[in-house]
C-alpha cells in the first residue's frame, strides 16, 4: 500500500474522510476499483449507486470492518489499515449498518444504553430519544416497533457516542415513503447540528434531498462527483415539458416543428426543452386540444444523471 | 472493559427472562422431565451389565454342568442383564472386571458361580453360595441384588426343591442405594447446561450476526474477547439458576439429597464454557440462524441420549458406548453424578479436568473461528 496520501495529524484537518485510490478485491472480483474522494467536516455526503456497486464495501472499510487491498483511507486523520489507529476510529465514529436491528427484547431506552455502554463518551439516552422522536416508544420493546421506528432506533444507536462522523448504510431501504421521510427528518436534524454524515443509498431522490456532495459509484468506480445541482447541470440533460395522460392521440395532436417528443409509460408525452423554447411551445399547444391537459416542466434529477452516465436506471429495489 | 462485559451479560439476561419460551426450555422443561421420568421410572431399573464366572464346569469337557448352565440361562431369561462371561482361566476375576468394565464403560459387577454349585443342589444338604461383587456406589445395586436373589431362590426351589441351600453372598456392595431419580437429576442438570449453552451461543452468535448486531458491535470499542466473556458470564448465571432450581425441585418433590462441593462448581464452570464454545463453533460453520438452530438440535439430541442423561450408558449397545466416550456431555454428566450423588471426589476430579480441557478446546476454537469483523 502506498504512503502517498498526505496524512494530516488526527483531529487537525477539516477533512473527516480521505480516500485515495482505494481498492478491494474478493478473489478475482473487484468490488472497489481505485476510488478517491474526501469528506469535509459538517457535510452530508451521499455515496450513490445500485446494489453491488461497492458502496457497502467502501463504507465498511472506513468503519474498520474490512481491510482494503490497495490504496489508502483515513478517517479523522487515522489510517484504517493501522491496528492502533482503528481503535481510535472506533471510539469516534457512529455506524448504522445496512439492515441493522437492535436487540429484540430490550426496550428503545435499554438498547440505546446497551450500545452506549460500549463507549466511554456517551450522550444522554433521553436526548437521543427526543432527537429521533421516539419519546412515546421509550419503554417499548424493539421487536414491537414498525420498520420506520426501528430504523430511528438504529439512528439513535449510531449517535450514542456523539460521533465526529456518522456512517449510515442504506438507512431507508425497505421503508415505506412516510417512514423514509421521517428518517430524512432525523438526518436533516443531524445536518442542522453540524454533524458530518456519510450516507450510502440507491435512492436518487434521497441523495438529492439530503446530500451536500454526491459521489456516484458504479461497478466499483466513482463515475461522477459534485453537489446535486452540479451533477444535474453537467449530466442531467435538458428540462422536459410533460403533458400528462395525452396518450398516442396526443402525439398526433402536437403542433409541427416541435423538438422530438416521446410517449412515456403512463401515457405522458415528454418534450425536451432547449433554451428559450418554452414560450413558443406553450403557444403552439394552446392551439390544440392538448391545452386542456395537465402540463408541467420537469427539471432533470439524479435519476437522469445516472441514466445519462450509465445508460440504465436504478430500480426501487436498487438493481 | 468490565462495564462492557456487564452490559453484555445484562442484555442477554434481560432478553432471556423476557422470553416465555426461554424460561420454558431452561426451567420448566427440565422440571417437567424430572416429574415425568421420576413418576414413570421412580426407583425402577433397566437392563444391567453383569459379569459372570461359572466355576462349576464338567472336569473333562470344561463345559458348564447342566445345573450351572441352566442357572445362567434363567438369569438370561429375566432380560434384566447383559451377561458377560469371564473365563475360568482368569485368576483374579475382580481385577479383570474392573479393567474390562472401565474399558467398555460397563457396570463393575461380578457374579461367581462356585465349583460346588451342582453338587450342592443335588445333595440337598450343604449350602452353596453364589458371590455377587458390586461397586459400592452402583446405583443399580438394590434392584440387581433383588433380581439375582429371586432368580437364585426360584432356581434352587425348582431343581432341588430346596430354596434355602443356594444363597447369594453380596460382597463390596454399595452402602447407599441410589435410586433412578438420584441418577436422573444430575443428568437433567447436564442436559440443561448443554441445551442452554449450545442454543444460547448459536442464537446470540447466529441470530445477532443475521440482525447485524455483531457487525454494529464490531464498529465500537468492544473487543471480541469482551463479547465472548459477556456471553460466558451470562451462561454461568443461567447454569447456576438451573442448578439451584433443579436441585431444589428434586429435593422438594423426590427427596433427592446431594453433596455440593468444589467439583460441582468446577463442572458448572466447565459446562458454562464448554457448551457455549460448541455453540460458537457451530454458529461459525452454519451461517444462517435457522440452519444453526437445526445444527444445534442435531448435536444436542444425540448427545443427550448417548451421554447417559436418561439411562445408564451401560444399557446402550457397545458401539454407542464407544461413541458416548466422544461426547463432551458424558464427562459433565458423570462428573456431576460423581460429585452430587456418589460423593466420589477422585472420579469427579477426573471428569472435571476432562470437561475443563474440552471447554478450553472448544472455547478457543469457537473464539478463533468467530467472525468478529467481516473478514
Amino acid at each position: 500500500m502506498s504512503d502517498d496520501l498526505s496524512a494530516p495529524l488526527p483531529g487537525q484537518s477539516d477533512k473527516v474522510v480521505q480516500v485515495d485510490k482505494l481498492s478491494k478485491k474478493y478473489g478475482n472480483n473487484i468490488a472497489v476499483n481505485g476510488i478517491s474522494f474526501s469528506l469535509t467536516k459538517g457535510e452530508v455526503f451521499a455515496f450513490l449507486g445500485p446494489n453491488g456497486a461497492g458502496k457497502t464495501t467502501t463504507v465498511e472499510i472506513l468503519e474498520c470492518l474490512r481491510n482494503p487491498t490497495g490504496g489508502q483511507a483515513r478517517v479523522l486523520g487515522y489510517d484504517v489499515s493501522k491496528r492502533s489507529d482503528r481503535a481510535e476510529i472506533r471510539k469516534r465514529i457512529g455506524v448504522l449498518p445496512q439492515d441493522f436491528n437492535a436487540i429484540d427484547r430490550l426496550t428503545v431506552r435499554e438498547n440505546i444504553d446497551y450500545f452506549g455502554a460500549m463507549f466511554k463518551r456517551q450522550l444522554d439516552a433521553d436526548k437521543l430519544i427526543e432527537l429521533v422522536d421516539l419519546k412515546d416508544k421509550r419503554d417499548e420493546q424493539f421487536k414491537k416497533l414498525s420498520g420506520g421506528l426501528k430504523q430511528r432506533v438504529g439512528l439513535a444507536v449510531s449517535l450514542v457516542n456523539d460521533p465526529d462522523v456518522v456512517f449510515l448504510d442504506e438507512p431507508t431501504t425497505g421503508l415505506d415513503p412516510r417512514a423514509r421521510r421521517d428518517v430524512w427528518g432525523v438526518i436533516e436534524r443531524l445536518k442542522g447540528q453540524g454533524k458530518t454524515v456519510f450516507l450510502t443509498t440507491h435512492y436518487m431522490d434521497e441523495a438529492e434531498y439530503l446530500a451536500d456532495i454526491v459521489s456516484i459509484i458504479d461497478h466499483g468506480q466513482i463515475i461522477a462527483s459534485g453537489t446535486p445541482d452540479q451533477l444535474i447541470d453537467s449530466h442531467g440533460g435538458k428540462k422536459t415539458l410533460i403533458i400528462r395522460d395525452a396518450g398516442e392521440e396526443g402525439l398526433k395532436q402536437l403542433p409541427s416543428g416541435l423538438p422530438k417528443a416521446e410517449l412515456r409509460n403512463a401515457g405522458d408525452i415528454a418534450i425536451p426543452l432547449h433554451n428559450g423554447e418554452l414560450t413558443n411551445i406553450l403557444m403552439g399547444l394552446g392551439q390544440t386540444p392538448l391545452r386542456d391537459k395537465e402540463i408541467e416542466v420537469r427539471r432533470p434529477t439524479l435519476d437522469d444523471v445516472f441514466l445519462n452516465l450509465t445508460g440504465r436506471r436504478v430500480s426501487e429495489e436498487g438493481n | 472493559m468490565r462495564s462492557r462485559i456487564y452490559t453484555i451479560i445484562k442484555g442477554h439476561f434481560k432478553s432471556w427472562y423476557r422470553s416465555k419460551s426461554n424460561i420454558f426450555w431452561t426451567i420448566a422443561f427440565p422440571l417437567l422431565l424430572i416429574v415425568l421420568f421420576g413418576a414413570i421410572f421412580g426407583n425402577g431399573s433397566t437392563k444391567f451389565d453383569l459379569y459372570l464366572q461359572n466355576r462349576d464346569l464338567n472336569p473333562t469337557t470344561f463345559q458348564p454342568t447342566p445345573l450351572s448352565g441352566g442357572y445362567v440361562n434363567i438369569l438370561n431369561q429375566t432380560a434384566a442383564f447383559n451377561l458377560h462371561l469371564v473365563s475360568i482361566d482368569v485368576q483374579d476375576p475382580i481385577a479383570y472386571v474392573k479393567s474390562d468394565a472401565q474399558l467398555h464403560n460397563r457396570g463393575q459387577r461380578l457374579l461367581v458361580i462356585p465349583s460346588n454349585f451342582s453338587q450342592t443342589l443335588l445333595s440337598g444338604t450343604k449350602n452353596a453360595t453364589v458371590q455377587l461383587y458390586m461397586d459400592k456406589n452402583d446405583q443399580a445395586s438394590g434392584s440387581l441384588l433383588g433380581i439375582v436373589n429371586s432368580v437364585t431362590v426360584s432356581y434352587a426351589a425348582a431343581v432341588a426343591h430346596t430354596p434355602d441351600n443356594l444363597q447369594v453372598q453380596q460382597i463390596g456392595i454399595a452402602t447407599r442405594n441410589v435410586r433412578y431419580i438420584d441418577f436422573f437429576i444430575p443428568g437433567v442438570i447436564g442436559m440443561t447446561l448443554l441445551t442452554t449453552g449450545v442454543f444460547g451461543a448459536v442464537n446470540t452468535n447466529g441470530r445477532y450476526r443475521e440482525l447485524k448486531i455483531i457487525k454494529k458491535l464490531a464498529t465500537t470499542p468492544l473487543s471480541k474477547i469482551e463479547w465472548i466473556l459477556g456471553m460466558v458470564g451470562y451462561q454461568m448465571i443461567l447454569a447456576t439458576i438451573s442448578l439451584v432450581v433443579i436441585l431444589f425441585f428434586g429435593y422438594a418433590i423426590f427427596g433427592v439429597t446431594v453433596t455440593i462441593d468444589i467439583y460441582t462448581v468446577g463442572l458448572v464452570v466447565a459446562a458454562s464454557l464448554l457448551f457455549p464454545g460448541i455453540g460458537m463453533v457451530l454458529a461459525n460453520f452454519v451461517k444462517e440462524a435457522e440452519s444453526a438452530d437445526a445444527a444445534a438440535n442435531a448435536i444436542t439430541f444425540p448427545m443427550m441420549f448417548l451421554a447417559g442423561t436418561f439411562w445408564p450408558r451401560e444399557t446402550l449397545p457397545d458401539i454407542m458406548k464407544i461413541i458416548a466416550n466422544f461426547m463432551p456431555l458424558t464427562y459433565v454428566n458423570d462428573g456431576l453424578r460423581d460429585a452430587l450423588i456418589y460423593a466420589e471426589p477422585a472420579q469427579a476430579l477426573t471428569n472435571t479436568i476432562i470437561a475443563l480441557g474440552l471447554a478450553a478446546f472448544f472455547l478457543v476454537l469457537g473464539s478463533v473461528l468467530m467472525n468478529w469483523k467481516e473478514e
